[in-house]
């Protein structure tokens, strides 16, 4: 009787993930948005690296007055964040940037007539993707790997139409929604109620009408969105020890995108 | 069923703050069953005297332990023919704990109170095996203590005075438990200043 | 007679005895293997190199790894070279599995040759290998390679100067294609025992520009004694790679631990806690 390989039990099995820590954050104004990340990259109790990346500016050509100025986007651009496991945050990455690529190229332009569609339906629009679009086809790239999913928190964020500023936030599968506001990964269940709190006045009433009339909502200063992210992000590098080191923050409005860096605890 | 973990059947959480020439504590109402609510009565914190403990965790042990703990509260009375200083009684608790180190209770209780003899506010709080943290900002426990947590660190500054105190420590209480599915179902919050104790309840979501 | 082909020309069970299955967790046969349909991915390395350290400079980085290939705990090859010139300014620096790092250079010489026949002296424009095309392929290939469920068990360090811009290059991927980049960079043991050390000397890439190729070296040579004082899968003999914007690559593959004080050993008895 030969013994059949394959029927005793599986002893070890590759793991195909890691936890890289960290925590991404997104805003959305009236007329701006803001998409913000620590630098720090971990695996279980070592710092990999201080100055990572988990945000990355999807723009169109910068023209040279733009450069001059120190965008590093146009207003069409998508900032795209990824938090959890890098390598696949990585990959999802690479994979929505090919997509844009194709999706806006101008070799579409010369199209045949009953073609148009071929184009996005308009020849004469500007080469972008609406954020609409851009989240939906990040949906679409997430369910394709449903049974082997990336891990990652995914957050857009960007201005949409009509020039307002929005954030879309995706689990690891795919569902997602557009919101106010949204923190991901490590710092999640830490920055997520001081938000509700700060942004969509949650359990904030108006004083004398003893809690029965809430504060009414209103958008944000731009001003007081990147106090309040500072303020969550030296916050939670207090409580977290996968978040620290850096803090950048990148902001989208008409003018196009700014990044700014801050520095945070290293310890 | 499958076994889980014990100090999330339940459900709950207690926070305590120190500001100027006081202290507060706070806790949410609701005992649950998973993810089923029983009661939105449930409070958690206890009064020793001057003292107030919040216990958080699975509910017979919080109640076995604060029962416990009002016989240790007696007996000192008895012989000391005194009330209890808080960071008396946070070693008290410890060792409590401790007795208990390989079948602990699975409570993690927090003490709130102003010493006699230095007048100064005192918070501290324990793991289930007795470890005293001694902090002299906040204090924070249960199933929505990352929230906590977050809320605090943000919203918390030393040297409140009372009415500051209580509107701090009332939001980062209330918006930690809208972020938790087993915490909530109302709240209540004690003002501890050094010669009055006021106690309120709070109007909050109840899903 | 067996009319199977797949046992044709084996050694029979009747002859030599049933094949020891427990020997590197091989398969109980060729036809069980087959029946099941079981692909052999790795699930544990075998053959293993420790820790790579690097660190960058002012002007380049120095890379070192020693020369030990262990089974187990058994120093099984003691003259396994880990860092790989690859085209004219890169090296590359290889942990874990021996046999899928000697899989990694067939490919990296085959990726070689590939691009010196693309970019002879014939060639319109010649284009050299850069360290972050090297890397990008490698990264690539490491992710593909744990998409199938079916790693190449290592930690890889890729190190060099760009030839064009002159800048330095520094980084790392491992199995899980998990990469990043830092002034310095080290696998295994390494990252505990070296890191420490190096970003004492470069905490960031403004720090790493002002440090000398000595401070690199002595650097990199203090970490790699610590690191033989204390994983016990280390050897005192490595080899030493600097790469430089100027002088190119300089490597050494016969470099010994030096300066080692054992003095705190000599009055240890038993477990440390005996006094005799």
């Amino acid at each position: 009787m030969v013994a059949q390989y394959g029927k005793e039990p599986i002893q070890h099995q590759f793991n195909p993930y890691s936890d890289n820590g960290g925590t991404l954050l997104g805003i959305a104004g009236e007329d701006f948005a803001i998409l913000a990340s620590d630098t720090r990259q971990s695996v279980d109790y070592s710092i990999n690296t201080r100055l990572s990346h988990k945000i990355k500016v999807i723009t169109p050509d910068l023209s040279s007055e733009d450069k001059k100025n120190k965008l590093v986007g146009t207003n069409k651009s998508i900032l795209f964040g990824t938090n959890g496991f890098s390598a696949d945050g990585d990959a999802l990455t690479e994979d929505f940037e090919e997509n844009y690529k194709f999706y806006t190229s101008n070799q579409n332009k010369k199209i045949e007539p009953g073609f148009e569609f071929l184009n996005n339906g308009n020849e004469d629009k500007e080469s972008s993707m609406t954020m609409q679009s851009a989240a939906r086809n990040v949906q679409h790239i997430l369910y394709g790997k449903r049974f082997f999913p990336y891990y990652v928190h995914t957050i857009l964020a960007g201005l949409d139409e009509e020039g307002k500023g929005c954030v879309y936030s995706f689990d690891p599968v795919g569902s997602y929604e557009r919101e106010q506001c949204r923190v991901g990964g490590a710092g999640a269940s830490l920055i997520m109620p001081f938000l509700d709190n700060q942004v969509n006045f949650k359990n904030q009433y108006i004083p004398g009408t003893n809690s029965t009339e809430r504060k009414k909502l209103e958008y944000l200063t731009l001003e007081e969105c990147l106090k309040l992210v500072k303020d969550a992000f030296t916050s939670v590098t207090e409580r977290h020890i996968t978040v620290g080191d850096g803090l950048e923050i990148f902001i989208i409005n008409k003018e196009g995108v700014r990044l700014e860096y801050h520095a945070l605890k290293k310890d | 069923m499958s076994q889980q973990d014990p100090s999330t059947i339940n459900g709950g959480i207690v926070v305590a703050m120190t500001g100027k020439d006081c202290v507060a504590i706070a806790c949410d109402l609701r005992l649950g069953s998973q993810s089923l609510g029983v009661a939105n009565n449930f409070e958690k914190i206890h009064q020793y005297g001057k003292t107030f403990i919040g216990f958080t965790g699975l509910a017979t042990d919080t109640l076995t332990l604060s029962a416990e703990l009002k016989y240790q509260h007696n007996l000192y009375k008895l012989k000391e023919n005194r009330g209890i200083q808080p960071e008396i009684f946070a070693n008290l608790i410890s060792h409590k704990l401790y007795e208990k180190r390989f079948g602990p209770y699975f409570s993690t209780p927090v003490v709130a109170g102003i010493s006699d003899e230095s007048g100064e506010p005192y918070v501290a709080g324990f793991d289930c095996i007795g470890c005293i943290d001694a902090a002299k900002d906040f204090i924070v426990s249960g199933t929505a203590s990352d929230q906590l947590f977050g809320m605090c660190e943000a919203l918390y500054e030393p040297n409140l005075e009372a009415d500051d105190l209580f509107e701090t420590i009332s939001q980062a209480l209330l918006n930690a438990a809208d972020r938790d599915a087993i915490s909530g179902w109302g709240a209540a919050v004690y003002m501890i200043t050094k010669d009055k104790v006021t106690k309120t309840y709070l109007k909050s979501r109840q899903d | 007679m067996n009319h199977d082909p797949y046992s044709w020309g084996r050694p029979t069970d009747s002859m030599y005895g049933q094949y020891n299955s427990q020997i590197a967790n091989a398969p109980t046969s060729l036809e069980g293997n087959m029946a099941s349909g079981a692909n052999q991915h790795t699930t544990s390395p075998i053959v293993t190199g420790t820790s790579v350290v690097a660190i960058k400079y002012n002007n380049g980085v120095v890379m070192a790894a020693d020369n030990l290939a262990s089974y187990g705990s058994l120093l099984r090859f003691q003259g396994i070279e880990r860092l790989h010139k690859v085209g004219k300014t890169t090296m590359v620096g290889i942990s874990g599995d021996v046999s899928d790092m000697q899989y990694l250079l067939e490919i990296l010489d085959e990726l070689t040759i590939e691009h010196n026949y693309d970019n002879d002296e014939y060639s319109d424009n010649v284009d050299e290998l850069q360290p972050d095309y090297i890397f990008t392929y490698l990264a690539n290939l490491m992710y593909h390679r744990r998409t199938k469920m079916n790693p190449l068990w290592n930690a890889l360090i890729v190190s060099g100067v760009n030839s064009k811009t002159g800048e330095p290059f520094l980084q790392y991927v491992n199995l899980l294609g998990v990469k990043y980049s830092s002034p310095s960079i080290a696998t295994g043991f390494g990252a505990h025992l070296a890191i420490p050390l190096l970003r004492k000397l470069a905490d960031s890439e403004e720090e790493a520009q002002k440090l000398t190729k000595e401070q690199a070296i002595q650097g990199i040579k203090d970490s790699m004694r610590v690191l033989f004082y204390r994983d016990t899968r280390s050897s005192k003999n490595y080899s030493l790679a600097v790469i430089d914007k100027d002088s190119g690559i300089t490597y050494d593959n016969d470099v010994n631990v030096e300066d080692m004080s054992w003095k705190f050993a000599k009055d240890i008895r038993g477990y440390g806690t005996q006094k005799v």
